[in-house]
């Protein structure tokens, strides 16, 4: 399951024009094809700016990225988002989903943009949208969706275009405790059944606890990056 | 691989549809200038058109010649016109084919059944071909009849239906003035109304010497026709005219012309350039309000670029290349644009068939019009549309989706 890095950062440093210190201040991390890793770290530990980095939405300042093999930190937009649309997936706190466009019609989005016809990527939509649970919901707009299953929905949508890297940025942030822990256990499904490769922004040490490893930031340096195997992996 | 084209625009067609309100303002501006500037140019040719027929009516070669007798400040001094200057005009000018006097004033005239006072018009045969009249019944009475004074009258339309009603006037007798009967040979074909309201149909012509004899003519003829062997020689017309009327009138080098000429035709050829200069001017105010309504579509895609930031970045994260979502906005700045101009095509029309029946004008818009304000309006449209399309394109993907 695991094996050859898919993520390979070395040196990694953010400056903002506007900020003095760094917000990521040489940060190198490796991680294997098919790991769970939990990044963790108080607000303005710089989290969310590695994350950012590692999805490609953003490029390093100094330091190199190597995503499976390929380096990606000097691109440009148009590349960046290339290797987006078909290297990663992203699911948010807030979902994103775009409120004028059913269920459906997001999670055909990245089928969309990669130039799918329409018939197959709405046959492969409604697979995904089905086994998250929600193919009773196709039509529906975001808007008349529980919060939980709006996370569904985006899960869907992000694995739509079958990325090799998913990265979840506070994924339960805004769900209660038992919806949470549902779309942990969708997530953890996915990743078996898909051999992704799954990093997770969190505060919560349950949803850590999911993980195979977890990855501690402090003011833009990793303080803690013990390797350990998730009880249940 | 690409999306296709249809789905491109398939999609922003749906984005408008889902977003009635932010379509419907976008695409308002556009209507607008679009409507206007059809209605414009509408109401320009139409106007214009409508100019020339007046002037039609008068007839297409004709120069006339009036008198000064009339006028104060010749006191007197004015010669009347006379069959004199007519044979001189007929001697003399080369470029004139045809020469008519005509005096007209208004009488009673009585049927059986009723009086009608209306325009009692003197004149010669040639009236009807100079004025390029035809009669709907009977014929124009000929020279003849001029020698003879003979007592017969054509008459126009609305005289007829005045004094007859609905039967037939031919043959029939009225009477003119205190004691002149005249029969009556021919009924003209209808002219209508002029722009000044007169009732070009209220005539009654008799020949000449018939008015001269039993009406009186103290001052003369009140007007010559001249009408010249084609359309260009209207102006040499006019100008070899005049000496033949002062020599005729037995004018010194000194004296004033005591005549005036003039030609409608040359009137019409004033009036259409003074209407052309009107009609480019309209269209250029409809043209400025076309480009506003362009602004207009820019204010509101910029808004809206600005309003779905958030979608923008989702987009972006998912890998949506700037190129695709320049793609996007541009295909829905066509769909909005294209829309919009549809509907300004409709309210043109509607605005201009409303207005060409208030003024009864023929319907004007051309095929080729409509065609080309409705793509004007779309490329207007489409152009502003690129700048906010090119905005949404360069945004930050972080920064977007950040944007609440």
């Amino acid at each position: 399951m695991s094996g050859f890095p898919i993520v390979d950062a070395g040196g990694i440093c953010k400056e903002f024009p506007n900020m003095s210190a760094p917000v990521l201040d040489g940060v190198s991390l490796t991680v294997d094809s098919g790991e769970i890793v939990a990044l963790r770290g108080p607000s303005g530990s710089g989290k969310s700016t590695l994350l950012n980095i590692l999805g490609c939405l953003d490029g390093p300042t100094y330091g190199t990225y190597r995503l499976g093999g390929r380096d990606v930190s000097t691109l440009t937009p148009r590349e960046r988002a290339w290797v987006r649309l078909h290297y990663i997936g992203f699911v948010f706190q807030s979902f994103h989903l775009i409120p004028d466009h059913t269920v459906l019609e997001n999670v055909t989005l990245p089928l969309y943009y990669m130039g799918v016809g329409r018939q197959e990527r709405e046959a492969r939509a409604i697979e995904l949208i089905d086994r998250v649970g929600l193919s009773h919901r196709l039509k529906h707009r975001p808007a008349q969706l529980s919060g939980g299953e709006r996370q569904r929905v985006a899960i869907a949508r992000s694995i739509a275009g079958e990325p090799r890297l998913l990265l979840a940025d506070e994924p339960t942030g805004a769900l209660d405790t038992r919806t949470g822990n549902e779309v942990m256990s969708l997530l953890k499904e996915i990743h078996e059944a898909r051999s992704l490769t799954l990093i997770i922004v969190t505060h919560d040490p349950e949803v850590a606890a999911f993980c195979h490893r977890q990855i501690f930031l402090r003011d833009g340096k990793i303080v803690d990056g013990e390797y350990r195997h998730a009880a249940n992996a | 691989m690409r999306q296709t084209r249809s789905e491109i625009l398939g999609r922003a067609l749906r984005t408008a549809v889902r977003n009635p309100g932010r379509t419907l303002l976008t695409m308002l501006g556009l209507a607008i200038g679009v409507g206007a500037f059809l209605a414009m140019v509408s109401f320009g040719t139409g106007a214009r058109a409508s100019v020339m027929e007046q002037f039609e009516l008068l007839g297409t070669r004709v120069v006339y010649i009036w008198t000064n007798m009339n006028r104060r400040d010749f006191g007197g001094s004015a010669r009347p016109l006379t069959d004199f200057d007519v044979e001189a005009l007929k001697r003399e000018a080369m470029t004139v084919e045809r020469v008519v006097p005509r005096i007209t004033e208004v009488q009673n005239v009585r049927s059986a059944q009723t009086t009608f006072p209306t325009k009692v018009t003197g004149t010669m045969p040639g009236f009807v071909d100079i004025r390029e009249w035809p009669l709907l019944v009977g014929g124009m009475f000929d020279d003849t009849d001029v020698q003879q004074r003979a007592k017969v009258a054509v008459i126009g339309t609305t005289v007829a239906q005045a004094l007859f009603g609905r039967r037939d006037p031919v043959g029939e007798t009225i009477t003119i003035g205190s004691n002149l009967p005249c029969r009556i040979i021919g009924v003209l074909t209808s002219k209508g109304q002029q722009t000044t309201g007169e009732d070009m149909d209220e005539i009654v012509l008799i020949p000449a010497t018939t008015y001269e004899a039993f009406l009186g003519m103290p001052i003369g003829y009140h007007e010559l026709m001249l009408q010249v062997r084609n359309i260009r020689l209207l102006e040499t017309g006019m100008v070899e005219a005049v000496p033949i009327m002062r020599r005729s009138h037995r004018l010194s080098e000194n004296d004033p012309d005591d005549f005036r000429i003039a030609s409608p035709a040359q009137a019409a050829q004033v009036a259409r350039f003074v209407s052309t200069i009107l009609t480019g001017l309209l269209m250029g105010i409809a043209a400025v309000s076309l480009l506003v309504g362009g602004i207009g579509v820019m204010n509101i895609q910029l808004v809206s670029v600005a309003e779905r930031t958030k979608e923008i970045g989702i987009r972006s994260a998912i890998g949506a290349s700037p190129r695709q979502i320049l793609v996007q906005f541009l295909a829905e700045a066509v769909v909005l644009s294209f829309t919009g101009s549809m509907v300004g095509v409709a309210l043109g029309w509607v605005a201009s068939s409303l207005v060409a029946r208030a003024m009864a004008w023929s319907g004007n818009l051309s095929v080729l019009t409509i065609a080309g304000a409705a793509a004007f309006g779309t490329s207007v449209g489409v152009a502003f549309g690129y700048l906010p399309a090119r905005r949404a394109a360069q945004l930050e993907p972080i920064e977007a989706l950040r944007h609440e």
